[in-house]
Order: structure tokens, then C-alpha cells, then sequence
């Protein structure tokens, strides 16, 4: 009796956590509309939610190690997506054998393109002499622009870029440097490094640069000609930084000082980095859904297993009476503990996923058809009830473990081999099997064991006789 | 009592027979193999008016001369926010490759050429496999099948006998077989789901057979020497029958209104489940048991 008194306090702690999990208000995901609202503690993947994966590989020059640069690429992508707003993204290293690629998740946007120009261009980066700085709402127009000639192609020579952060501060710089021989520009193919450090000298920090060889000539005969004027660093049609030049600068390195966060220059130093990115991407693949799709085909599954679990339930209730009922119950347990397992570990539920949570109905009745048949078995003997019913979950714990464990193990293989949305199914498959083990063997015993009385005995034994004649 | 194993020769045959049809449609008719394998482009554009599919198809041709060999189909109507919405899937033979370029005039010039119409259409889903990407996806789901038998055989092997391990191979082989070839018959799109719907099938034909075996191993401790081999098997079928019909039954009953109304995401996996649980069910009754009888024979003596 003991350990039917464990059994049903282990069962009911299961189940207040599980419904703890899944019903904690949460904020996020507020959004969500329809069937998906019931599921906001869950976090649902592209294919649901709707949302882009872009994956790309990287195009290297021989000799390259890939390792040696992924970090710098993530880095690059994420402070680009995170400048231009899509703070939600995630850039992943991807790794398949002795390949490494990126890959790019963006939940919820339709507008997938300029996502894509962002991740897929190498992006420019330029350092520009400020010429004045003004506020404004709106780009400010350059009256009687004046036009270089730059790689063979005549380039006008001022523009307006806005800063990084402030959307009203607008730069009017010259984006090319006209004091050689002839105009040249100076981009970021000059920079080699970036770091931010502590300014030891002063206080505050400080940004360092090291440019190429090339690079720190040009820099000296530009830093040569600004003494006093202010040098504008701009990625991507934005400025980062417009550092005053105090003196002309030799060696092939400098240092932006004066910077009052290290955050700042943390955030110069990687988007003056980002401007490099090392290597071409080209795309590998993408996986694009709609909003609107992913919450129609999600309802429609939704609404196509409710149905089959409530066929399943009255089906097991007309074959097994009040057994069928336990059934039933272990069945509404597993769900609710497979829903807040995931809600509690942050797990992804994708639209494969949703069909693993739907196939765990089956594996969750077909432990109890096991047990069931097993109790009847001994039913037929003239056991009683409730002895049956102890010899039956008994009989049938190893039957139930080879027969789930199986399943797990090819959850397993599944969950390392696959990718993406079918690791989904993967996860909740593996969880549903192992959930169904515990409802089946701790869940349903501790209610069919105190209420053994309720089981038609005499069905059984009377089937029993008439096999016997 | 049914008798299952009187008739095993004829069951067998019946399978053999089944197995080669199927082998026949996979290689002749061979596989609707979904961009996950093949490679290439897809997409699904709705639209608020209901258009023909060559009307689809000439203003892809008029886009590039290459689209016009594109498959189109007409998906169910979208119902969202109480407007109908057509919805159509237009598979492109080659990718583009991860062209962004190519991608953006595609998209530009379809909402174009529709709103000249007075059709204006929207872009639901947009996938595009490189035929690398392809290649790798197959090879990884070799990989997990391959890897899995491994597991699952040494697991049965460890847990019964090395025969029983052979016979539920050889009933998992039978039903996958089986079921691929109901893939091609149908031409039912094999893509990343489906191959999940295969591990599933995979981990339930396991499941069912070893529930059988699990039988057997008990009776033939219960009947040692009191029975014969077939006796002892065909009890055991008896015995575990009624479970075996009823899980079946009520997965099928869950997989089935998926199959119907789950549409085009979630088909192929449906598919293979509903057709593998009859299969499966059918193999661990008259073929996983049966066919293991010779060998326990020859290991008795």
C-alpha cells in the first residue's frame, strides 16, 4: 500500500508542475491569435509562427580555415541584423562534416528581402570627412554636387548619412579624399583589426585600428591633411563614429579615444569589424512561411487530432468501460505533461512536432491496451480485482519498456541526424514516449489500483467459461 | 483461435509478392521526391480571386522562358479573417540557386503581372534547396536509417535473441518496402516529414513486433517441451491479437482525419503512417513471428 501512496503522490506533483509550466502568464508572444494563444508559453517554430531560415555557405579562398573566421562572420551578421531591427534573429554555425556554414533565423517577418541584401552583401564600409552636421527628419538634399572619378566611374562626391542611433542627426560628408595625386577612397578592405581596450592614458575608453599596408599610407596622408577636422566611419549608409583627427598619424595604427562606455566601444570596434565581412555567402538554402500559412495548417492539425483523440476516447470506453476511462485520462495526463515539459524547457514545437504530440495518443493507448489485456488475462484466471490488476502492471512493465524503448532510439538517431523543424517531431516524440511510460506504469496503476472495484469482473470471467467450453 | 502459422508459407508469399510490386513502381514509376531531395524552388502564393492554373503558368513562362516546365497545383482555399483566399503551389524544376536577384524579379514580377489582371497575390511560403543542400539531406537520412537498424538490432539482440533481432528486421524491411512502394504508387511527395513518418513506422512495426516476441519468449518457458514451436507462436498471436488491432485501430483513427484535412504540410507524413499501422500490424500477426519459427527450431536441438 505504501507504494501506491508514492504512486499517487508522484502523480498528482506531475501533473501541478506540468500545469504550472504551461499556464505561468508569460508576456511574450502576446501576439499570437486564435488556437495559438492557448499555446504562448510555448515557443513555436518558423514553420508556425512564420519566418525565414536563410543558410549560406561560405565561399573561401583555398588554404582558409573556416574555423578560424565563422566567429567573426556570426558576429557580423548578428550587429548588421541588430542595426537594421531585427533584434529577434538568431545566427547560428551550422556544422555537417567538414563543412561550416550560417544560418539565419528571422521569426515573423514577410519582408524577407532586405533581410537578405543585409545578410548576403559584404556590406561597405568607409571612412568620409565630415563636412558639417545638422538636424533633420528627413535626408537633407545636396545642392550643386560635385563629381569624382573613382575605378573609372564618375561618383558624386558629397552626401548625407545619417547617424547610427540618432535618426535626426544627419552628416554631410565627402565620401572621397581628394588630396593625392588623384581622388581616392578608403574603405574597409584597409582595416585589418578592431578592438576596444581601456584608455590608460586618459579616462574613458578607446577604440584601436590597425589598417594594411596600403592602408596606413593612405590614413597618413588623409590624417595629414584633417588635423582638427572630424573623420566620419560609416557602414552601411549609417555613422558609427566621427572621431576628431588631433595630429597626422603613421605606423599603420590608431586609436579612437574619448568613448565614455565601454559598450560604445565594444560596439565601434565590432561594427567597424562588421564592415569586413571575410568571405562571400551564397545561399544554401531557405525556408520562408508565411504567418497566415503556418496558422492555418496548425489549426487544421489542431482541429484533425482533437477529433481523432476524441474518437480514440470513446472507442477505448466502449471496448474497456471503466478501464477505457483510466485510459482516457492517462491519455488528457500524457498530453499535459508533454505540453508543459515544453513550455518548461523552452523546447521548439514545430508542425512535424505537433504530429509527434498527436502520435503519442497512440503509444499512450497502446500501453494501456497492453496492461489492459494483461489484467484481463489474469482476470480469466479468477484473480481478484484488485490482485489483477498488480499482476497485470507487473507482467507488462517489460513488454512496455523494450516496446517504447525502441521508439526512443530511433528518436534519438532522428534528433542528432535531422535538422530543423523535423527535430521538432524528434524532441516530442522522444518526451511523448517517455511520458506515456510514466503515465502508463505510475499514473493509470495508482487509479485503476484504488478503484479496482469499479472493473466488470464478471465480463471477463464469464468470456473466460465460454472459451472454456 | 486463429490459425496464423498453419498458412505462413502462403502469407509469406503474399508479402514477397507485395514487396516486388512495390520494388517494380519504385523503379519504374520511382519517387515524387519533394525539394528536400531534389533540390529546387518552391513557393505558395495566394490570391484573392480565383485564377486558372495555366493562367499561373503563362505568366511564369512570360517571366522566364524556364518556368513554363514549373508543376503548379491548386492547394485548399485559406480562410483568413473571413475572406477566401485561393491558394496555389508552383514548383520550379531548377533552383535559383540562393540567387537573391533572381528571387526578388521572380516575386516583383509575379505581384505585377497579377495586379494587371486585377489579382492581387501574396507570398505564403518560399522555400529553395541548392542541389548541395539536397544531397546532404540525403545522405543524413541514410545515415539515420542505417545507424538506427544497427541500434535496434543490437538492443532486440540484447533483450531476446539474435534471431528475434533478424526477424524484426526483416519486418521492419517488408513494411518500409511496402509502404514506399504505396509512396510511389500514389505519388505522394517524399520530403524531410517523410522520412520522419518512416523512423515512426519504423519504431511502431518494432514495437508491435516485439510485443509478440515478448509473448513467445514467455510461453516457450510456459510450454517448454509441452508444445511445439508452432503451437507456442500461434498462441502467442492469439494472445496478444486483440491489442494489436486495437492500438492499430485507434492510431489509425488519430492519423486519419490528418490525412484528410491536414493538407499539403503534414500529407506525406500522414500518409505513411496510416499506410504503415495497417502494414505493420498485418507483419507482426503473419510475418515477424512465422518467419522466426525455423530458426527457433534449429536452436532447440
Amino acid at each position: 500500500m505504501k507504494a501506491h501512496r508514492v504512486r499517487v503522490i508522484i502523480s498528482v506533483l506531475v501533473i501541478l508542475t506540468a500545469l504550472f509550466m504551461f499556464f505561468w502568464p508569460s508576456n511574450e508572444n502576446v501576439e499570437n491569435t486564435g488556437v495559438l494563444k492557448y499555446l504562448s508559453n510555448i515557443k513555436l517554430g518558423l514553420d508556425i509562427q512564420g519566418g525565414s531560415m536563410l543558410e549560406y555557405d561560405m565561399k573561401l579562398d583555398e588554404g582558409t580555415d573556416p574555423n578560424e573566421i565563422i566567429d567573426n562572420v556570426i558576429l557580423v551578421l548578428r550587429k548588421r541584423l541588430d542595426a537594421a531591427g531585427y533584434t529577434e534573429a538568431v545566427v547560428t554555425k551550422v556544422v555537417s562534416g567538414n563543412k561550416i556554414r550560417v544560418r539565419v533565423e528571422i521569426p515573423g517577418i514577410t519582408d524577407i528581402e532586405t533581410a537578405e541584401k543585409l545578410i548576403g552583401s559584404r556590406g561597405k564600409l568607409y571612412f568620409a570627412e565630415v563636412v558639417e552636421v545638422q538636424t533633420s527628419d528627413t535626408k537633407p538634399n545636396v545642392s550643386r554636387n560635385k563629381y569624382v572619378v573613382i575605378n573609372g566611374k564618375e561618383e558624386e562626391l558629397y552626401d548625407y548619412v545619417r547617424d547610427i542611433y540618432d535618426e535626426t542627426t544627419w552628416y554631410k560628408v565627402k565620401k572621397y579624399f581628394t588630396f593625392g595625386e588623384e581622388p581616392f577612397e578608403f574603405t574597409g578592405t584597409e582595416v585589418i583589426d578592431a578592438n576596444s581596450d581601456i584608455n590608460t592614458r586618459n579616462s574613458g575608453f578607446k577604440v584601436n585600428l590597425k589598417f594594411s599596408s596600403q592602408g596606413s599610407k593612405k590614413f597618413e596622408l588623409i590624417t595629414g591633411n584633417l588635423i582638427g577636422k572630424r573623420l566620419a566611419i560609416i557602414l552601411d549608409n549609417r555613422v558609427i563614429i566621427a572621431p576628431t583627427v588631433n595630429q597626422k598619424i603613421t605606423g599603420g595604427s590608431a586609436e579612437i579615444t574619448g568613448i565614455q562606455t565601454i559598450d560604445e566601444a565594444r560596439n565601434v570596434s565590432a561594427l567597424i569589424k562588421a564592415g569586413n565581412l571575410p568571405v562571400d555567402l551564397i545561399k544554401f538554402q531557405e525556408r520562408t512561411t508565411g504567418p497566415t500559412l503556418g496558422r492555418d495548417v496548425v489549426e487544421t492539425i489542431i482541429k484533425a487530432g482533437l477529433l481523432g483523440l476524441f474518437v480514440v476516447m470513446i472507442y477505448m470506453i466502449i471496448f474497456y468501460g471503466w478501464m477505457g476511462l483510466v485510459a482516457d485520462i492517462a491519455l488528457l495526463f500524457n498530453s499535459m505533461l508533454l505540453l508543459g515539459i515544453l513550455a518548461g524547457t523552452n523546447a521548439i514545437l514545430t508542425l512535424p512536432g505537433l504530429a509527434g504530440i498527436i502520435l503519442t495518443f497512440g503509444t499512450t493507448v497502446d500501453g494501456n491496451v497492453i496492461i489492459y489485456e494483461r489484467i484481463k488475462e489474469e482476470l480469466r484466471h479468477g484473480r481478484p480485482p484488485l490482485t489483477a490488476v498488480r499482476f497485470g502492471f507487473d507482467k507488462a512493465f517489460w513488454t512496455l519498456f523494450d516496446a517504447n524503448l525502441t521508439t526512443v532510439l530511433a528518436g534519438v538517431v532522428l534528433y542528432y541526424f535531422a535538422t530543423g523543424t523535423v527535430r521538432g517531431f524528434a524532441i516530442t516524440l522522444i518526451i511523448g514516449t517517455l511520458g506515456s511510460m510514466f503515465t502508463n506504469l505510475v499514473v493509470s496503476r495508482s487509479i485503476l489500483e484504488s478503484t479496482s472495484h469499479l472493473i466488470n469482473v464478471k465480463k471477463y470471467q464469464k468470456a473466460a467459461v465460454e472459451e472454456g467450453k | 483461435m486463429f490459425d496464423f502459422v498453419g498458412k505462413r508459407k502462403m502469407f509469406i508469399l503474399l508479402s514477397l509478392l507485395l514487396i516486388i510490386t512495390s520494388l517494380i513502381f519504385v523503379f519504374t514509376k520511382g519517387f515524387n521526391l519533394g525539394v528536400d531531395f531534389a533540390g529546387g524552388t518552391e513557393f505558395v502564393i495566394s490570391s484573392d480571386k480565383e485564377v486558372g492554373v495555366d493562367e499561373v503558368r503563362d505568366i511564369l513562362s512570360s517571366i522566364k522562358s524556364d518556368y513554363a516546365t514549373a508543376k503548379i497545383a491548386k492547394l485548399k482555399n485559406l480562410n483568413v479573417e473571413n475572406t477566401e483566399l485561393y491558394q496555389y503551389l508552383v514548383v520550379l524544376k531548377e533552383s535559383l540557386s540562393g540567387s537573391t536577384s533572381l528571387k526578388e524579379e521572380l516575386i516583383n514580377n509575379m505581384k505585377e503581372k497579377f495586379s494587371e489582371k486585377g489579382v492581387k497575390i501574396e507570398f505564403l511560403e518560399f522555400n529553395d534547396v541548392s542541389g548541395y543542400a539536397a544531397e546532404e539531406i540525403k545522405s543524413f537520412a541514410w545515415y539515420a536509417v542505417i545507424i538506427s537498424l544497427i541500434l535496434l538490432l543490437a538492443y532486440i539482440t540484447l533483450r531476446f535473441k539474435f534471431s528475434f533481432g533478424v526477424g524484426a528486421i526483416l519486418a521492419l524491411a517488408h513494411d518500409i518496402l511496402i509502404t514506399m512502394g504505396f509512396y510511389s504508387m500514389f505519388s505522394i511527395e517524399i520530403n524531410v516529414a517523410a522520412i520522419a513518418a518512416f523512423l515512426t513506422l519504423a519504431g511502431y512495426s518494432l514495437n508491435d513486433t516485439i510485443v509478440v516476441y515478448d509473448k513467445i519468449r514467455e510461453n516457450m518457458k510456459k510450454f517448454r517441451g509441452k508444445k511445439s514451436i508452432e503451437e507456442i507462436v500461434n498462441i502467442s498471436i492469439n494472445e496478444v491479437i486483440v491489442r494489436s488491432l486495437n492500438t492499430s485501430i485507434t492510431t489509425f483513427l488519430v492519423v486519419l482525419p490528418i490525412l484528410i484535412w491536414g493538407g499539403k504540410a503534414i500529407a506525406p507524413f500522414a500518409f505513411g503512417l496510416a499506410v504503415g499501422v495497417v502494414v505493420g500490424t498485418y507483419s507482426s500477426l503473419y510475418i515477424a513471428s512465422p518467419i522466426v519459427i525455423g530458426w527457433l527450431k534449429k536452436t532447440k536441438i
